[in-house]
């Protein structure tokens, strides 16, 4: 397990280095000038120099590249163009709103989708399986931010249970209103990711209920869900794990569109200002840290997994 | 999903849950890999990582009305993107009517802001969904299908290697790399957001090729051909592609819905195909504004992209049905 | 019109004003102030003073320095609210003394000597000295100062301090314009360091906390030399989507909207007692601005031709419905040279068809449009392709960010033809300015705005430019399609604040809340 563990790690960094590069090379071919935006309208050449060796932009690529490793190296993220404050504060404050919106998200959705896709497994012949299964084919089809709306329509202007947007100004020290500004955002993304788990659960459970040693422990007179209840959830629970990983890092990135809607100064308004304004250390930033979440969270879940799993423990073990 | 309890079944490549949904499908890569790429892919185990089919005796429970309904769906759809090269109610830019009419009798969907038909866009809106999808797909697959068959052919370091980029690639997701590819353009285009999804889409084509053609390379016949002196290109044409066609084909499908989707949030987020191009996202962008004085014209082009994605979801379901034995026979 | 991008919206259009002409005398200009909806009953109750006024808007600030590119939010909260300058432009359009006592002009206009008033104090503590003015007007000419203000006090040769409250300015030539100019320019401590980040400023308020992507807050400033603010503090929340923007002030999420966005939103808030409308006097301007130095643009005919092509009544009334104005011309109703000129190029197809067949385009043309991907040049753009294919005109809608925008046309010029929108007042000035984007260059009206500038009178200044004025709308010098209403909204229990919203500044001393 530990030779695993280890080498995973390798892995892990391995990757997280590639990305860097592929993230530094891809940000260097967008096309418009970061010191442009800088100085503004009126803005004299000799401005816009200055403000291009201000912000390093005046140097070769080569030197630049050098630079990042560097500073990456000693976890600098640097400074963003724009606002010139140092990126990695700005995403401390914005992961403080993406990582509770996630995390919420995430845990209602399992809380959501683990007994309704049980039960759509275990009536997958009636009606009423039947109907579980449709509704988290339509909740897939629809698309994420027009579930928004239709929320903020219904829980915020027509029935005012809830704020329709925004996050208070000093965030959790003002907790009442934090927690009500989640509940919408929250609400909407684990929706989505619900019926798409669901389907995982209800897949994982059918798989487990048609298997032998089910069958067998069935015929040696155990009740059905005494059956289930032993040997199915937990060699059901080994493929949704995996999957958990990837729901778990899509609803992460998926918050770009989510924080859109509910105006949430989370990493994902962070990212689109970046792209639209050119400041590259702040949307470099943004991608590594996230591209790091997203790694990360694929570690934790192989290790689960093979925790979970002996037979994986042992081959790993070889 | 080499991490199943119970053995492996080569007959299919991915299990139920799998097949039913596209986001699952587009993350069937990582949490594939994530185990049984990394350390253990220099084991000799690679046919054990071929997800496995569920014995599934239960799925063929589900009627096949439901199949019919997608097929129907994605029929209507596609006649009115044919049917909208030939005849719309009126032109595209024709400002024919007054700011924000209702549906009526004259625009059967209404007008938006400029007094344009929007029964027309809405037509017209599916021709574009139809090249969204069908392009960033056939770009997927092009790109994907050679790294993925190039990788289950490579030495094992420029698997590993592949393998390993199509896992960073994964991690972000297709809209995230769509959203810096239309940066990175000097202009948005229609071209454009095709091309990003394309891009965005080909590392999961890429991972569920590579595993597809592993399971058939390891299979005695191929390995009786190889044995016999037929070149890795023949080997290809002859075996690989017609075999794994079917199980990809599904999966094709499956990604054409989530190319769809994922160009109406690229519009909503205002990086999507620019005017005139009246795709349903952008109609959706364009009508968040005026929600209140016309919400049919926010709410029909939603209903729109949802039936398309419901009926090539179903429609994905039922070929699942149709070329895989292990199914039928259940 | 859901503006998605709307807090990234060129950062220049706030600062676009370059240059303004306005004398230091009162010009005193009628600012209509209609109330569409009558405050309710709420108004008869006692104001709160500890209330704290919560303002919704679009504009969120980059940073918090005014001279380094953070956009036109940072006017809307700072400007006189957390910085003050020697001057003043208020809400009604007027320049007036702030920090400044008392100032003298001398004989041949090129020295002005101001006195500082007493007894005003930075928020750190430190008082107002001389040496603060001088490092704070250095600070926006400076070499390295990203100010799009420096080239309008390019007249400025020096900046003395005789002693702690007199500061002397010597200009290289006559300046009507000066004190107008220092309404822009904050004084900050000379002591502080970073107000990228921070603020240093002698006004009503002090900054309290700024959430990135959320919030900025101020409370009002103990020490303050002046009338202490009527509420208890001011909270600006920012929106990237104007659609959440109302939906807050319908559940009372914000107070205030400072600037409407569609009509269609507004149709929540006129039919509703919980709310007051007010529409105040705009000075945004939406144009499709052409290559004036590229053919065909470079014709006054052909362009007059395409302006008479264009129905702007019908775009106006697509985009506003019922609201916004015709100007015929970039100078709206509230500068002193507005005359009307709607009827100069009136919309008139036929005979834009005959002007092209006469300047050699029988059969038409075709040119690029590049549109801002912000609301609402895409919708615009398209009425436009629509209305000039009428015409025989092919319209290619190019679609660009708001950083493509400056580079590839503010600063390369490498356009045919663009859209904008304007948002300042007194800016026909840019006019005047050959190399301006637009490249108009008309030798007359260049030296009529060189003039009014040296002008001895504000009458002179005023003739000078209504001239100019009519001379750009008759050569067509760009495409003026409609004057934005400047709407704002309110909860009814709200009132006391600006409605104009000149320049962008949001003065919010003397806003009240009734509980």
């Amino acid at each position: 397990m530990l030779g695993y563990v280890a080498r995973r790690l390798a892995i892990l960094l391995l990757s997280l280095f590639i990305a860097a590069v592929v993230l530094f090379v891809l940000l260097r071919l967008l096309p418009g000038d970061p010191a442009g935006a800088l100085v503004g309208v009126g803005a004299t050449p000799e401005q816009i120099e200055a403000a291009r060796a201000q912000i390093g932009s005046d140097q070769p690529l080569g030197v630049q590249f050098l630079a990042y490793l560097g500073d990456l190296a000693r976890f600098d993220l640097g400074r963003s163009f724009v606002s010139r404050a140092p990126v990695i504060e700005e995403i401390a404050a914005r992961l403080s709103v993406t990582v509770p919106l996630t995390l919420a998200a995430f845990v209602l959705a399992l809380v959501l989708a683990v007994p309704l896709g049980t039960f759509a497994a275990l009536r997958a012949r009636r009606w009423s399986g039947l109907l579980l299964s449709v509704v988290a084919q339509v909740g897939i089809a629809v698309p994420v931010f027009w579930l928004g709306i239709l929320l903020v329509y219904q829980f915020a202007l027509t029935w005012r249970w809830l704020p329709s947007g925004g996050f208070p100004l000093r965030g959790y020290e003002d907790p009442w209103r934090a927690v009500q500004a989640m509940v919408l955002p929250v609400l909407t993304i684990a929706l989505v990711m619900a019926a798409s788990l669901m389907r995982y659960v209800r897949a994982s459970m059918l798989e487990v209920l048609g298997s032998d040693y089910l069958r067998t422990a069935r015929a040696l007179g155990e009740s059905h869900t005494g059956a289930l209840m032993r040997h199915g959830l937990r060699n059901a629970a080994v493929p949704v794990v995996s999957v958990l990983a990837i729901e778990l890092s899509t609803a992460f990135l998926g918050a770009v569109v989510i924080e859109q809607v509910f105006s949430l100064p989370g990493m994902g308004s962070m990212l689109l200002l970046g792209i639209q304004q050119r400041d590259y250390p702040n949307i470099q930033g943004v991608l590594l840290v996230t591209t790091l979440l997203v790694l990360l969270t694929g570690f934790l879940a192989d290790i689960l997994q093979r925790a979970l799993d002996p037979r994986l423990r042992q081959e790993g073990g070889q | 999903m080499t991490d199943r309890p119970d053995a492996p079944r080569p007959d299919a490549p991915w299990p139920d849950a799998h097949r039913n949904d596209p986001r699952a499908e587009a993350h069937d890569g990582p949490h594939v890999s994530a185990p049984a790429e990394g350390p253990r892919s220099a084991e000799p185990t690679e046919t054990s990582e071929i997800p496995a089919a569920p014995p599934s005796p239960r799925r063929r429970s589900r009627p096949a009305a439901v199949h019919w309904l997608g097929y129907a769906l994605v029929a209507v759809i596609l006649l009115t993107g044919l049917l909208s090269l030939v005849w719309t109610p009126y032109a595209l830019s024709d400002m024919a009517g007054s700011r924000l009419e209702p549906p009526s009798l004259r625009h059967w969907a209404g007008t938006d802001q400029l007094g344009r038909d929007l029964f027309t866009q809405l037509m017209i809106g599916a021709r574009i969904a139809l090249i969204v999808g069908t392009g960033a797909v056939a770009i997927g697959a092009a790109i994907g299908i050679v790294a993925g068959v190039l990788a289950a052919f490579a030495t094992r370091f420029l698997d590993d290697a592949l393998a390993a980029v199509f896992d960073i690639l994964i991690a972000f997701p297709t809209l995230l790399i769509a959203m810096l590819v239309v940066a990175a353009r000097e202009s948005a285009s229609l071209g454009t957001a095709i091309l990003a999804l394309g891009i965005g889409l080909s590392p999961i084509v890429g991972r569920v090729t590579r595993i597809l053609t592993k399971r058939v390379l390891a299979k005695d016949y191929i390995t009786a051909a190889r044995i016999s002196g037929t070149g890795w290109p023949m080997v290809v044409a002859d075996h690989v592609l017609p075999n794994i066609a079917p199980f990809l084909g599904v999966n094709l499908a499956l990604q054409f819905g989530l190319a769809v989707m994922a160009e109406a949030s690229l519009s909503y987020l205002g990086l999507g195909a620019p005017p005139p191009n009246a795709s349903w996202g952008r109609m959706l962008q364009e009508a968040q504004g005026t929600v209140y004085s016309a919400p049919w014209a926010a709410v029909l082009p939603g209903l729109a992209l949802f039936a398309l994605v419901i009926g090539v979801n179903l429609t994905a379901d039922g070929l699942r049905d149709r070329f895989d034995p292990a199914g039928r026979e259940g | 019109m859901t503006s998605k991008f709307s807090p990234l919206r060129p950062a220049w259009s706030a600062l676009t004003t370059t240059s303004a002409i306005i004398t230091p005398a009162i010009v005193t200009t009628a600012i209509a102030v209609s109330t569409l909806a009558a405050p309710s009953g709420a108004l008869a109750q006692e104001a709160d003073p500890q209330a704290v006024i919560t303002i919704g808007s679009l504009y969120e600030p980059q940073n918090l320095d005014n001279t380094a590119g953070a956009g036109q939010g940072i006017n809307e909260a700072f400007n006189g609210n957390v910085y003050e300058g020697l001057f003043v432009l208020t809400d009604e359009g007027d320049v007036e003394p702030r920090l400044v006592e008392d100032y003298e002009i001398s004989e041949d206009g090129l020295t002005y000597t101001f006195t500082l008033k007493d007894g005003v104090t930075f928020h750190s503590g430190d008082p107002l000295t001389a040496a603060d003015v001088k490092s704070s007007i250095e600070r926006v000419t400076a070499e390295a100062s990203a100010s799009s203000r420096k080239r309008t006090l390019a007249t400025i040769e020096s900046v003395e301090t005789p002693d702690d409250r007199t500061v002397v300015v010597t200009l290289s030539e006559p300046s009507i314009s000066l004190p107008y100019n220092l309404s822009y320019v904050w004084i900050v401590n000379d002591a502080a360091s970073d107000i990228s980040n921070s603020e240093d400023g002698t006004g009503p308020y002090e900054l309290q906390e700024w959430r990135r992507g959320s919030a900025l807050s101020m409370v009002p400033f103990e020490e303050y030399w002046g009338e202490a603010p009527d509420n208890g503090g001011v909270m600006f929340r920012y929106f990237t989507d104007a659609t959440a923007q109302n939906n807050a002030l319908l559940t009372g999420g914000v107070d205030i909207i400072t600037s409407i966005q569609s009509p269609d939103a507004l149709s929540q808030f006129t039919d509703n007692p919980d709310f007051t409308v007010s529409e105040g006097a705009s000075t945004t301007k939406e144009l499709m601005a052409f290559n004036d130095r590229v053919e065909p643009f470079d014709d006054p005919q052909v362009r007059a031709a395409l302006a008479r092509a264009v129905d702007n009544g019908r775009l106006l009334n697509a985009i506003w419905g019922d609201y916004g104005t015709l100007i015929g011309s970039f100078v709206p109703p509230t500068d002193p040279w507005y005359v009307d000129l709607t009827h100069v190029n009136a919309y008139d197809p036929d005979s834009a068809r005959e002007m092209l067949a006469e300047a050699g385009y029988p059969d038409g043309f075709s040119f690029t449009l590049d549109t801002p991907d912000y609301d609402p040049h895409p919708i615009v753009a398209q009425f436009l392709q629509n209305e000039l294919s009428k015409v025989g005109v092919d319209v290619q809608i190019n679609i660009i960010t708001a950083n493509e925008w400056y580079t590839k046309i503010y600063q390369q010029h490498d356009f045919q033809a663009t859209l904008q929108e304007h948002v300042n007042h007194r800016d026909i000035v840019f006019y005047g300015n050959p190399d301006f984007y637009w490249g108009y260059d008309n030798p007359e009206v260049t030296q009529l705005i060189a003039d009014s500038e040296r002008a001895e009178s504000t009458e002179q200044q005023t003739e000078m430019l209504t001239e100019a004025n009519r001379i750009i709308a008759e050569d067509a010098a760009s495409m003026w399609l409609y004057l934005y209403p400047q709407i704002v909204v309110s909860a009814a229990n709200v009132t006391g604040y600006p409605v104009n919203g000149l320049n962008s500044q949001f003065f919010v001393a003397d806003i009240e809340k009734t509980q």
